[in-house]
């Protein structure tokens, strides 16, 4: 991206490249007033005043910043069973569905690619559900995972298969949630890859046809290694979306069985505005966005890589 | 990730694929009945994954048709089929309002974020000012900052100002997106700058060459952020979550979140609760389809 | 980032689009006028006038019957507009209500479990009420039991209004009970020591063949911590002191408690894995001759048709005068208001006058009423098997005070969870006793958030 050197100096020749000679600086800071403004107002001001909260006892219920705490919130989130249980319950989380979601939207985005007709139909089959509210995702899979009376069971129960209590035992309670957001979310990793498809170009395929190679050559030799850095990017996106589930455990399951499903932004919910431990629980934001931190400087320097390899 | 054309790949594959050389051998016609079969069967298996990703919502559909009473028979037929339940959402929950309210902070957000966004875009891409950089290194910060971590200092803020329960509190927050800003600035960037050197020329200030030229020029990049920070300001539950809690003033997936009691165990009432919850979405999808595609193909925005 | 996709449209597909957008915004707006009170969250507004906001968390059968007690208070007061929202119940309700209560738009009457009320107390959010003004809306300490008013109060001062005690009961199968030679017509024979205890479930598990009786320890922290706490309550133990601030546990009673539960899993007396659901199907099922739980099961057993009847939880330490067994209170609370408007205060008064005068209705779900004209009717003392453990309310010992306590906290879940690995055999008691004082130490010396 390109950025400007900052210059004193009125460069009045070369206006073909910069600005116009007569223009102040003051329209350059009226232009970007409102967004700094708000955003200082509501972005930045507040992540200092997290971090400020965090050294302190600060109570949700009662003004002021309470009792100096200094580092003590972060020794008992980093000694908590809870905090540690909410971080892997998090991790599981996108452990089960970082994978499915990225397999199966590629060989989707594959296969459709492939038929090249009715992409609308696949799109919306896919992809609507995205635009759909995480509550009324919830309110549909809840009732499709309802013991007894949910649609799944009966299919599966159809095929002579016992289900679990999907929502009810704690170590299906996940895998369960993991399914719902799977169907939920795949649509738009399944839109990112279909447009990569679209940048491969064709000419590759016909020279590969034309030494013979099979479909499926074709797709391990040069569909998969050219979609590397889509790859790359629905990856650390779907991370950075799994790392930040709170919408349906809060809605499906609360948490339980027996917290079996809390989520680390629940966590902090839980901490904040439950148990109006608002010091605390910012501690326990705080390392969560170190988390996601680490998450993204991984990123940068996986593309730094393909960068210079490409 | 650096620039990659698209735009000259997308037909020409389509045709090509279609002039199979008219130099034939044996081999070669094996090889394409090969690769026919095989087309074929990716468009059954393909199918049938996509019938399999409708069926939620058909079942819903199926549920809320049918009376309460009826719900407890696993089955697709309906007997007795009734909008019923869709009635019945209007006269016991508050969705009216929450339809009202779901659309007024989504668009105030999407439209707060635009302008300013928009705004500041420009000023990075096309105007001259000391500290540049700097300014545009503070706003890349807010790009690493996801929304979910300020909850508590963010609360506590509209608390200590009495704006707790009002729009603005679900509307400011969200409305300063550092993407949004580089999105504008991405699309700014490749815009022709020939056009407002001509302007400036004309002695028109920044602001004008802003509003007369670029934006005008920018539709698909205002669609875009515009329709995505809607979409986006829609389905946000956690936030409103916090900050809303009068049932009158929720907006659509905190109320369907929070206010759950009243069915209990009323299935269709709850599956028609749902569907009309999806349904300005998946209205909004059907008129945006091409915008929305597109700006994630572009841009890769995701919540 | 990629420069390229977005490529300009048509200007048609975008005036389309901008008109089906325009179309919603229109339908929003209008459905804002409509309810009225929806733009005004764009400023910081006023209530309606002559309207009732009520929250509660039932689900279920507790849930139907509240119903039931919203309109009866519609039908006496058809000029107020009552606004009842049931909440999905548990910890996320007392966020909302907290939330809602801090953000100036509280409920004018919410239900509240008397433990969990007192940390909102605590937090400065719920609203004192006045002896006199009480007198006034008819509604005088002497009209309630007493045990459940004075937990109520907070330094002597009243901030709700109890609706019921909901006791942890023993029910018992009258099948098993009369087979197994422990029913005396239609009296169960005393379980006033452990060893009468133990002797009844063994009785009943050579009755049934199966199981004695059934407490949930799988997935469930609540039974465990009730049952642990009725008897301990019952040798004089104490969990917490000074508001939570202090770990009090009495060593050698508490041991002597979890040896007890310990061994009945150990004889096979009770299962040591059973969930919430398991318990309640084994005893429905005619597999076990007791079950330990909460009294609001009795609809389950009620619609199963089954032959139980329920009684209070055995007196197996107490003595002649150390009854007591755990439980906790619906009340009605007064949110802290924005506005003190007289009016609405009065009205909320006659809406929880209302609920309370309905406590027939409330009663048949099982919960021991604690509005006195009722309770002391012979309509109560009628109802079977409801009026059997009607004395347990006047020994009912509510989770210690603390920040951290009450019914769903943090606190039952640490001391639940451990008291259950002790009867699943997962723990040893002493084990079991090392690990809550190290969990609630820390719950203790965390400073006090209200």
């Amino acid at each position: 991206m390109t950025t400007a050197t900052p210059t004193r100096t009125a460069p009045v020749r070369n206006v073909s490249r910069t600005g116009s000679p007569d223009e102040s600086p003051r329209a350059a800071a009226w232009m970007l007033a409102p967004f700094v403004i708000l955003y200082v107002l509501f972005i930045i001001g507040p992540a200092i005043y997290g971090l400020l909260l965090s050294l302190f006892d600060t109570s949700l219920v009662r003004g002021g910043l309470g009792s100096f705490a200094g580092l003590g919130n972060y020794q008992e989130a980093l000694a908590s069973n809870d905090f540690w249980s909410s971080l892997w319950h998090t991790l599981w989380f996108t452990i089960l569905t970082t994978p499915p979601l990225i397999v199966l939207a590629f060989v989707f985005a594959l296969l459709a690619d492939r038929v090249g007709r009715a992409r609308w139909f696949f799109r919306l089959a896919f992809f609507a559900p995205f635009v759909i509210p995480s509550a009324v995702v919830a309110l549909i899979w809840i009732w499709l995972y309802t013991p007894g009376l949910g649609l799944i069971e009966a299919g599966l129960g159809w095929f002579g298969i016992t289900a679990p209590n999907w929502l009810g035992d704690p170590a299906w309670a996940m895998p369960s949630l993991a399914i719902t957001t799977i169907w939920w979310t795949l649509g738009f990793n399944f839109v990112l890859y279909l447009a990569g498809l679209q940048d491969i170009p064709h000419e590759l395929y016909e020279a590969a046809s034309v030494d013979g190679a099979g479909p499926w050559q074709q797709i391990r030799s040069i569909t998969i290694p050219l979609l590397g850095r889509t790859t790359t990017l629905v990856a650390v996106l779907q991370v950075i979306a799994s790392l930040k589930v709170f919408d349906q455990m809060y809605i499906m399951t609360a948490g339980g069985p027996n917290f079996a499903t809390r989520s680390i932004l629940q966590y902090v919910y839980d901490e904040g505005f439950t148990n109006f431990r608002v010091g605390y629980a910012s501690a326990v934001s705080t390392l969560f966005f170190v988390v996601i931190l680490v998450v993204s400087v991984i990123w940068f320097a996986i593309v730094r890589k393909q960068e210079k390899v490409a | 990730m650096s620039t990659q054309s698209t735009r000259t790949l997308v037909s020409p594959r389509a045709v090509s694929r279609r002039e199979a050389a008219p130099t034939e051998t044996a081999r070669k016609t094996e090889y394409d009945r090969r690769v026919k079969l095989f087309n074929r069967i990716c468009l059954g298996v393909l199918i049938g994954f996509a019938l399999l990703w409708l069926l939620p919502i058909a079942w819903a559909l199926d549920t809320a048709l049918k009376p309460n009473a009826e719900t407890t028979q696993v089955t697709w037929a309906i007997d007795n089929p009734t909008l019923g339940a869709f009635a019945r959402v209007f006269t016991e929950t508050d969705m009216l309002s929450w339809y009202a309210a779901s659309f007024i902070t989504s668009a105030l957000t999407a439209l707060v974020t635009v302008v300013t966004g928009s705004m500041a875009a420009f000023a990075l891409s096309r105007m001259k000012f000391r500290y540049k950089n700097v300014a545009f290194w503070f706003i890349l910060i807010g790009i690493m900052i996801p929304g979910q971590v300020l909850i508590v200092p963010q609360f506590r803020e509209f608390d200590a100002v009495n704006m707790l329960n009002t729009f603005w509190a679900v509307v400011l927050p969200q409305a300063p997106t550092a993407i949004a800003v580089f999105i504008f600035k991405q699309f700014f960037d490749g815009l022709p700058r020939e056009l407002d050197d001509a302007a400036k020329v004309e002695g028109a200030s920044g602001m004008r060459i802003y509003r007369t030229i670029a934006m005008p020029l920018s539709r698909p990049a205002v669609a875009a952020v515009g329709i995505f920070t809607f979409v986006h300001t829609w389905n946000n539950l956690l936030w409103p979550l916090l900050v809303l809690s009068n049932p009158k003033l929720m907006t659509v997936p905190v109320g369907l979140a929070t206010v759950q009691g009243n069915f209990g165990i009323r299935y269709a009432d709850t599956m028609a609760t749902a569907l009309l919850g999806a349904l300005p979405l998946v209205a909004v999808y059907l008129l945006f389809q091409r915008h929305i595609v597109r700006g994630i193909a572009g841009t890769g925005l995701k919540g | 980032m990629r420069n390229e996709p977005i490529r300009p449209v048509g200007r048609r597909a975008f005036l389309r689009g901008a008109a089906g957008l325009a179309g919603l915004g229109a339908a929003g707006a209008l459905s804002g006028c409509g309810s009225g009170s929806t733009l005004a969250g764009l400023s910081v507004s006023h209530r309606q006038e002559g309207s009732l906001d009520y929250w509660n968390l039932f689900g279920g059968g507790d849930g139907v019957r509240m119903v039931d007690m919203e309109d009866g208070f519609r039908k006496s007061f058809p000029n107020v507009g009552l606004n009842a929202v049931t909440l999905a119940w548990g910890n996320p309700y007392y966020t909302k209500l907290s939330l809602a209560t801090l953000g100036q738009k509280p409920p004018d009457v919410a239900v509240a479990h008397l433990t969990r009320m007192k940390t909102l107390v605590a937090a400065g959010l719920v609203e004192e009420l006045d002896p006199a003004e009480l007198e006034t809306a008819g509604m005088s300490a002497d009209k309630f039991s007493s045990r459940p008013w004075q937990a109520g109060l907070v330094d002597g001062k009243i901030y709700a209004l109890p609706l019921d005690t909901h006791p942890f009961v023993m029910f018992y199968n009258k099948d098993v009970c009369k087979k197994a030679g422990l029913l005396d017509g239609d009296t169960l024979a005393p379980m006033d020591s452990p060893e009468a205890f133990t002797e009844a479930l063994s009785k009943a598990k050579k009755a049934t063949g199966a199981v004695g009786g059934c407490i949930a320890v799988t997935n469930e922290t609540a039974t465990p911590w009730r049952f642990f706490q009725s008897a301990y309550s019952q040798l004089g133990g104490k969990v917490l002191a000074d508001e939570g601030k202090r770990v009090v546990f009495d060593d050698d009673k508490a041991l002597e408690v979890l040896a007890m539960m310990q061994s009945l899993s150990k004889k096979q007396l009770v299962p040591g894995s059973l969930d919430y659901e398991g318990s309640i199907a084994t005893f429905a099922n005619g597999d076990a001759g007791f079950l330990f739980q909460g009294e609001w099961e009795i609809a389950t057993f009620q619609t199963a048709k089954m032959p139980f009847s329920m009684t209070t939880f055995p007196n197996i330490y107490g003595g002649a005068d150390g009854y007591a067994v755990q439980a906790d209170s619906h009340t009605l609370i007064i949110p802290k208001q924005p506005d003190n408007d007289p009016a609405r205060r009065r009205s909320a008064l006659e809406f929880i006058k209302s609920m309370l005068d309905q406590s027939k209705t409330w009663a048949e779900g099982g919960h021991v009423p604690a509005w006195q004209p009722f309770a002391d009717s012979d309509a109560y003392r009628s109802m079977t098997p409801q009026s059997n453990y009607a004395a347990a309310a006047d020994a009912a010992v509510y989770d210690p005070e603390g920040w951290y306590s009450g019914s769903g906290s943090n606190f039952e879940i640490v001391v639940g969870s451990s008291i259950g690995a002790v009867v699943a055999g997962q723990l040893e008691p002493k084990a079991a006793l090392r690990q809550m004082h190290t969990k609630l130490g820390v719950l203790a010396r965390t400073a006090q958030p209200t």
